[in-house]
């Protein structure tokens, strides 16, 4: 039974310093569906027994058929906190005046399949906190960084737990002082990673996890069992007299205990010490497997006794690890451990909107909706961020999910829908429309909730045929955008798709509609040869895309092509001379220049670290420090591209030059369309830099509008970048594979036969299990996952994350390179002219 | 007023010849410019393709045409134009002042409708022969002037194309009230001169009512200058042609009289105009 009612929840929602928003985010595999169970079922929504078995969160078919969650899901739960923990609440603004026990739990269940990381992104978005799971037997993984890494870059809280405890015990048969030392080394390896990238100065303060703080838990989410040290501090506080805290300090790293002499020391000198954590801590544990495991009846009961433990009769019945795991269960409950966690270590919305408003909110941060937004203020206009679409059961609609940062999202209210294209003051995308309903997000139910105020997560009905993917929701007049999301991951894997039956066509085009909208991620776009494509983050990814545009959103059959990647084009070296390009009128004159960039800065504006938002003068200081730009020039970037942020760029090098400023959109206009459709194969550019050099214009305005110089401009691009030796980019994953040693052979014969190498290989310490990192070009990884199961006795699973672009060697104007084999079947898929078209349309004689 | 009217083969010039008429002027003569050794110059001044039609103009209009080559070059490409010496605008000059000394003429008229370079120099040559500019067409709304042309049978041809979405293929000798909507389309997609005033498209005009005899293009020949995929530039040679006679044409109409039909657009026209008396507009931004 739901031990809630819809009523509470929506008392609740009023109290912002009693809501949490979280989000479970881990590597895939590392427990996370399994151990949000345990919180499920203390909800009541699953029973007990199954927690831990059924993953209430993973909604669809194929997720329980594969183990894999690939959609995240948003459960609201209700629980209390007992009398003496509401003590423990710090912070204003953490729990409210009157100190009401009961706390509202929004969470997200999230996928670690790298694939579907942009359902983690979205995610984060909503959330305030987020629980960071990892497999304490293989440690932190490459996904573990990457959503970690996300997460502290929107400013969510992190907390940790270390999950498959049992078997680390029952498996591995991990000694005591190994087990601490595990635990030890990832907490370390999670404290780096947030080292790496947050500011311990910054608005969320010291956010590193600290075992002894109680902001990190262990246990096991199979098994339904967890604790942190606060869990055993309050067993042993009353009979040491000490201080919870204090204890809870001594609990963990270099703090001995010499039970014989009964004195605490911070080093070991004799072998009557032991470190605090085992002796404490472990024993007890290891005492009860140790007991329970190996049938020792008498000991059990005494245990069992000394816990203050009673087991119902027919429990009594079982043995082995059906009995341990109903002891542990008694004794450790894992949703009541986390429930502490989570209210006692994250943040309200009220503590985070706080210092989240400035890295969410577009306009200006002291406009109505800024404030409001800050102070989570429910009377405030609404500002509400769609993050993902939900299918409903009504085919090809949607819910519209999100977060309520200011103001009531109701029923029936009339509010304003921004597309991510939005400016304020215009009209584009646009719409003003009421709203049909909003819904509470409850796993697989939803429930009708009359209105929501601000700092909390739901689901509206009726917007989802105005919004694309995501967007805001407000009804202040003036309000900007809330920010876009930006994904760890790119679409680079690409299909062709068509219907089998020729007469199907609009049903696909409607089932690619609603596929689009369905993932956060996924593009669907039309090439000009007529091509439908599905580009994705990889294999896994594009699998399940097409088998949700078959099944559920377009219903036909479709024949799919083979999948392909997307290639950049770049330039290795400065254009041989300096382009001239003429108007179509033959009256103006174009002079530009490529070159590429120097290395890293590509990256630098993928990673928003320079941006076409920056202010000019401290953008131009970075690139002068450090790419060695000249200053003078590093202030005259005229824009950025494809895109307006992309990593190509303009910049004017001109001296004195008449109706310059006249044209600048023009030529802007021509290097946003020129980046984005490169000369080689009409695919993105990358690392470029561009120099416009000299213009001459006619003299009357007439004659040198847009229509003659877009072209113009683009001509001339083209001509720099095939008289600077061009070169096509590939994209190449980072992959890292986990297997026993035996294994490690085949992984490098795989590697070998496609273009891969490795660049790191490591036993994981404590475990006879190896990881090796490769990296991997994407177009090779293919059914590289498959190869690699039947080269290593399915022994070997690898992760494959997207990682950098690295030029394809050789030069695609020359005939039967590799490059431009690539080029031609590229012109060829997308319906281009046979053959890179030749300098002389491009550059244009004095 | 006794009018040389300046034609380049255009829709323009020969939509400002009729605003004149119409206004109650006389025609009585036509002046071209034609070009020297090529058929396209790329001049500044003068649209130079389909010129070897020009030389039947004057039968089909029955009036006194007189040529004479570009010798010049653009040698002052800025705005205002003093007197310079073996510039293309000196050629013009000089052979206005040829035709002074066969016929007596107040007037001359021009199609410029945007560009300021041309009408400034136009003006210029004005000045210097002490008579007066018709421009009807000046600063007119461009939408609008394509409409009526359009309604006033002006039958005129693209002749090059040199801009973003038009293309040799497609656009290349269609007819003004064909292409109309692309025209218009293009305006809103890439803000474009739907008359072309930027140098996009140039046309010839093969009949319009002040023609007596039509000109039919029996055979020419596609010119790609530029084969670009975005805008591409081309244009057509006329290389045969006649003249064809029109029904209830006689040739003893007055030129008057041939408009009589289209009164009613022209009187609007000319009342749209905000320059009825020509020179007053250059005086205007001379200033």
């Amino acid at each position: 039974m739901v031990n809630f009612t819809i009523d509470e929840v929506r008392g609740m929602m009023d109290k912002k310093t009693n809501i949490r928003n979280m989000s479970v985010i881990a590597h895939v595999d590392h427990g996370k569906s399994t151990l949000t169970d345990s919180l499920v079922s203390k909800a009541g929504i699953i029973a007990q027994s199954k927690a831990g078995e059924m993953r209430f969160t993973d909604t669809r078919k194929d997720e329980q058929e594969r183990c894999i969650t690939i959609k995240s899901t948003a459960i609201t739960m209700y629980f209390e906190l007992s009398e003496s923990d509401v003590q423990l609440v710090k912070g204003a603004e953490q729990i409210n005046k009157e100190k009401t026990r009961g706390f509202l739990i929004n969470l997200i269940d999230s996928p670690g399949h790298v694939d579907f990381s942009s359902e983690v992104t979205a995610a984060l978005r909503v959330t305030d906190g987020a629980l960071v799971v990892v497999d304490a037997v293989s440690g932190v993984c490459v996904q573990t960084e990457t959503v970690l890494r996300q997460a502290i870059a929107e400013r969510i809280k992190p907390i940790l737990f270390m999950n498959k405890m049992d078997r680390a015990l029952l498996e591995l048969q991990l000694q005591q002082e190994d087990l601490y030392q595990t635990f030890a080394r990832i907490s370390e390896s999670i404290n780096v990673i947030i080292a790496t990238y947050s500011d311990e100065q910054g608005p969320m303060g010291d956010i590193k996890i600290d075992p002894s703080k109680g902001n990190c838990g262990f246990g096991s989410g199979l098994h339904g069992w967890a604790f942190t040290l606060k869990q055993f501090a309050e067993m042993y506080a009353a009979k040491f007299g000490i201080d919870l805290e204090k204890l809870m300090n001594r609990l963990w790293g270099e703090n001995f205990y010499n039970p014989k002499t009964k004195k605490w020391s911070k080093q070991k000198t004799s072998a009557d010490e032991m470190r605090s954590f085992n002796f404490f801590v472990l024993d007890p544990l290891y005492k009860i497997f140790d007991a329970v495991m190996n049938f020792k009846k008498e000991e059990t009961d005494k245990l069992l006794q000394k816990l203050n433990i009673e087991l119902k009769l027919e429990d009594k019945e079982k043995e082995g690890k059906h009995l341990l795991r109903i002891i542990l269960q008694k004794w450790l409950p894992a949703g009541e451990v986390l429930f502490q966690m989570i209210t006692l270590h994250l943040p309200s919305p009220a503590t985070a909107q706080k210092y989240r408003m400035e890295m969410l909110y577009e306009g200006p941060h002291d406009d109505e909706a800024a404030v409001a937004i800050k102070n989570c203020d429910p009377e405030g206009p609404l500002m509400m961020y769609i993050s993902k679409m939900v299918p409903t059961s009504d085919k090809g609609r949607f819910y519209a999910f999100g977060r309520v940062f200011s103001g009531k999202v109701q029923t029936g209210q009339k509010v304003r829908i921004m597309g991510p294209n939005y400016v304020p003051g215009k009209k584009d995308d646009l719409y003003e429309k009421s709203i049909q309903r909003t819904v509470l997000m409850m796993g697989r139910n939803t429930e009708a909730i009359e209105d929501v105020p601000s700092g909390n997560i739901c689901g509206l009905v009726g917007v989802d045929q105005f919004l694309v993917k995501t967007g805001t929701i407000s009804t202040f007049k003036d309000a900007h955008n809330l920010k876009v999301m930006k994904f760890s991951v790119s679409p680079v894997v690409r299909v062709a798709v068509e219907p089998k039956n020729p007469a199907d066509l609009p049903k696909l085009v409607e089932g690619l509609k609603r596929l689009a909208k369905s993932d956060p991620m996924v593009q669907c776009i039309i090439e000009e040869s007529g091509e439908h494509i599905i580009a994705g983050a990889g294999e896994l990814h594009l699998e399940i895309c097409l088998k949700d545009l078959e099944e559920d959103h377009a219903c036909i059959p479709i024949k799919t092509s083979d999948p392909v990647v997307s290639y950049r084009e770049t330039v290795s070296e400065t254009s041989s001379e300096i382009c001239l390009s003429k108007s179509p009128n033959k009256h103006n004159r174009l002079y530009m220049s490529a070159t590429p960039m120097p290395d890293g800065l590509a990256e630098d504006i993928d990673s928003g670290e320079i941006s076409a938002k920056q202010e000019f003068k401290a953008r131009g200081r970075i690139l002068a420090d450090k790419y060695g730009y000249d200053v003078g020039e590093a202030r005259k970037i005229w824009c950025f591209g494809p895109d307006v942020e992309g990593p190509n760029i303009l910049m004017d090098v001109t001296k004195g030059v008449q109706y310059l400023n006249e044209i600048k959109d023009s030529v802007i206009a021509g290097f946003q369309w020129s980046t984005k459709e490169g000369v080689l194969c009409e695919e993105n550019c990358r690392g470029i830099r561009f120099n416009v050099h000299d213009v001459t214009l006619h003299a009357d305005a007439i004659h040198r509008g847009g229509g003659q110089i877009i072209p113009t401009a683009r001509r001339c691009f083209y001509a720099c970048v095939l008289t600077a030796a061009p070169r096509l980019m590939e994209p190449v994953y980072l992959v890292e594979i986990q297997c026993p040693e035996a294994a490690v052979g085949g992984i490098y014969g795989v590697l070998n036969r496609r273009r891969g190498h490795v660049i790191e290989e490591n036993q994981v310490v404590g475990t006879p299990m190896f990881v090796v990192k490769a990296y991997l070009p994407v177009n090779e990884s293919f059914g590289f996952t498959a190869d690699l199961r039947s080269n290593t006795g399915g022994q070997a699973f690898p992760q494959c994350v997207f990682d950098h672009w690295q030029i394809l060697p050789g030069d695609p104007l020359e005939a039967n390179s590799k490059p431009s084999q690539v080029v031609a079947t590229t012109r060829k898929r997308k319906g281009l002219k046979e053959g890179i078209p030749d300098l002389s349309n491009y550059l244009d004689k004095l | 007023m006794r009018v040389v009217a300046l034609i380049s083969g255009g829709k323009d010039s020969t939509y400002n010849m009729m605003c004149a008429v119409a206004d109650g002027h006389e025609i009585v003569a036509l002046a071209n410019m034609e070009p020297k050794g090529a058929d396209e110059l790329d001049s500044y001044m003068y649209q130079t393709v389909g010129h070897q039609t020009i030389t039947r103009y004057g039968e089909a209009m029955q009036l006194p045409l007189f040529r004479s080559h570009i010798r010049g070059t653009p040698r002052l490409q800025s705005k205002d134009y003093q007197v310079t010496p073996d510039d293309e605008v000196e050629d013009l000059f000089d052979l206005l002042v040829d035709i002074q000394g066969s016929v007596k003429f107040d007037a001359i008229a021009a199609g410029a409708i945007l560009s300021e370079y041309q009408t400034l120099r136009v003006l210029n040559i004005c000045k210097r022969l002490d008579v007066q500019a018709l421009t009807y067409l000046w600063q007119r709304n461009q939408r609008e002037l394509l409409q009526e042309m359009i309604e006033c049978d002006v039958i005129a041809i693209l002749i090059k194309v040199a801009a973003l979405g038009l293309s040799p293929q497609k656009h290349l000798g269609q007819k003004l009230a064909d292409i109309q909507d692309h025209l218009l389309g293009m305006e809103d997609s890439y803000g474009c001169n739907p008359c072309g005033e930027g140098g996009e498209y140039e046309t010839l005009t093969l009949d319009c009512p002040l023609f007596h005899q039509r000109i039919v293009l029996d055979e020419v020949e596609t010119v790609v200058v530029n084969d670009d995929t975005v805008a591409p530039v081309a244009y057509l040679n006329p290389k045969r042609f006649h003249l064809e006679p029109k029904k209830g044409f006689d040739g003893r109409q007055s030129q008057f009289a041939c408009l009589q039909k289209y009164l009613d657009i022209l009187t609007v026209s000319i009342s749209r105009s905000i320059h009825r008396k020509g020179l007053g507009s250059c005086q205007n931004f001379n200033e």
